[in-house]
């Protein structure tokens, strides 16, 4: 076993040249033992005949060496047509790999640059506002002069861009103001027009304090707690919490 | 079922009356009375100006008739405008700009009517001195 593994770990090469060398080394002594026996007689009978069964095993080895080498010399070759294979479809994963990560690239950017559309298209629809509403409202702020002054405007004349002590006056503040027991008149326009002026007034075309407002219209939902501070705040102002409530009840913070 | 619609009356009041006091905020003598009472430093009153910005909103916004009150309305959020309302002269200043920003229009257009009626004068009188140079 010792031997086996000796002879596995030589190579090839290694023992083609060690044979050739055997050969050489029994070629020449045989040259020489020719050489000698022409003068003298061989001092072994038999050694011509040993050596040359020696060089003819040594031959047959060589022979049988070269075969295997052969072999070898094939299985090496395909070896290297495989590799060949190899590096080809290596190159052409490469070369796939790259198409994919571009393709990546640019579906990624297709795909946010779609998001940001729908973005854009939900934006522009919650903004949306119909043409015909828009103009109406146009119209009722222009033709009573609330957003243009009308053309023969002189000074002196009463007419302003916002609601005059009259028009306070006239409207629902204005007449809540004069009930005495109501707590809410503090903070109401109410106070404002006692010491008003009472000047000659147009009446305006369109109500400012809208009677024609739609039955489903509700101002958001706040209770009645104006008066809270997140904490840290002081807390003095308390007690105006129940003024700021335009309806003493406030329903709407109950039933939640 | 009273009180269900009660509530909704409720609801409308409450409606009509942020509608109208909203609006009185275009006032700038107003928004100065209101200074001077001390109602711009209350905090509840304040927050209460905050909640009132419901009415940018298009769907709220449609009432208003004075849209200036808008824009006072942002104003006021800011303490510094609310502090300086207390001055009779700034409110005064806010009421001179309020109305020539009112006017602006009607006096464009007065300007561009003239203009046009100049230019089409030449062509109807001829001209007072003999060698003139060209008017337009």
């Amino acid at each position: 076993d010792p031997n086996m593994a000796a002879v596995a770990e030589k190579s090839t090469k290694e023992r083609l040249l060690s044979v050739l060398d055997d050969l050489e080394v029994l070629s020449r002594e045989l040259i020489e033992m020719l050489a000698l026996s022409r003068s003298q007689k061989l001092p072994q009978p038999g050694e011509d005949t040993q050596i040359l069964e020696l060089l003819v095993q040594r031959d047959r080895e060589f022979q049988e060496l070269m075969e295997v080498a052969q072999q070898q010399g094939k299985v090496h070759q395909e070896m290297q047509l495989l590799e060949k294979e190899v590096e080809k479809r290596d190159s052409d994963i490469q070369q796939l790999q790259k198409q994919l990560k571009e393709a990546e690239h640019i579906l990624a950017t297709a795909v946010y640059q779609a998001k940001e559309k729908l973005k854009s298209i939900d934006k522009a629809r919650k903004g949306s506002i119909s043409s015909e509403e828009i103009i109406k409202y146009a119209h009722r702020i222009s033709a009573s002069n609330a957003v243009c002054a009308p053309l023969n405007w002189v000074p002196g004349d009463p007419r302003r861009p916002y609601p005059t002590d009259l028009e306070m006056r006239s409207g629902m503040l204005g007449h809540m103001a004069n009930l005495p027991t109501n707590g809410v008149n503090g903070h109401l326009p109410g106070d404002a027009l006692a010491a008003g002026r009472l000047p000659d007034v147009l009446t305006p075309n369109y109500h400012w304090h809208s009677s024609d407002v739609p039955v489903g219209m509700l101002p958001p939902h706040h209770g009645n707690d104006f008066g809270l501070e997140p904490p840290g705040h002081n807390k003095e102002n308390e007690d105006d919490v129940e003024a700021m409530s335009t309806d003493s009840s406030s329903s709407s913070s109950d039933s939640d | 079922v009273t009180q269900i619609m009660e509530h909704s009356e409720q609801a409308r009041n409450r409606f009509q009356s942020e509608l109208e006091f909203i609006q009185c905020l275009a006032n700038p003598n107003y928004l100065n009375f209101l200074a001077q009472r001390g109602f711009l430093r209350e905090r509840p009153f304040i927050n209460y100006l905050k909640y009132l910005l419901y009415w940018k909103e298009p769907e709220y916004a449609k009432f208003l008739k004075y849209p200036h009150c808008l824009h006072m309305l942002e104003l006021l959020q800011y303490e510094h405008f609310r502090k300086e309302l207390v001055n009779a002269q700034c409110a005064k200043f806010i009421d001179e700009q309020q109305l020539l920003h009112w006017q602006h229009y009607s006096r464009k257009r007065t300007r561009l009517q003239q203009a046009l009626a100049e230019q089409q004068q030449p062509q109807q009188q001829p001209p007072p001195h003999g060698n003139t140079t060209r008017s337009i």
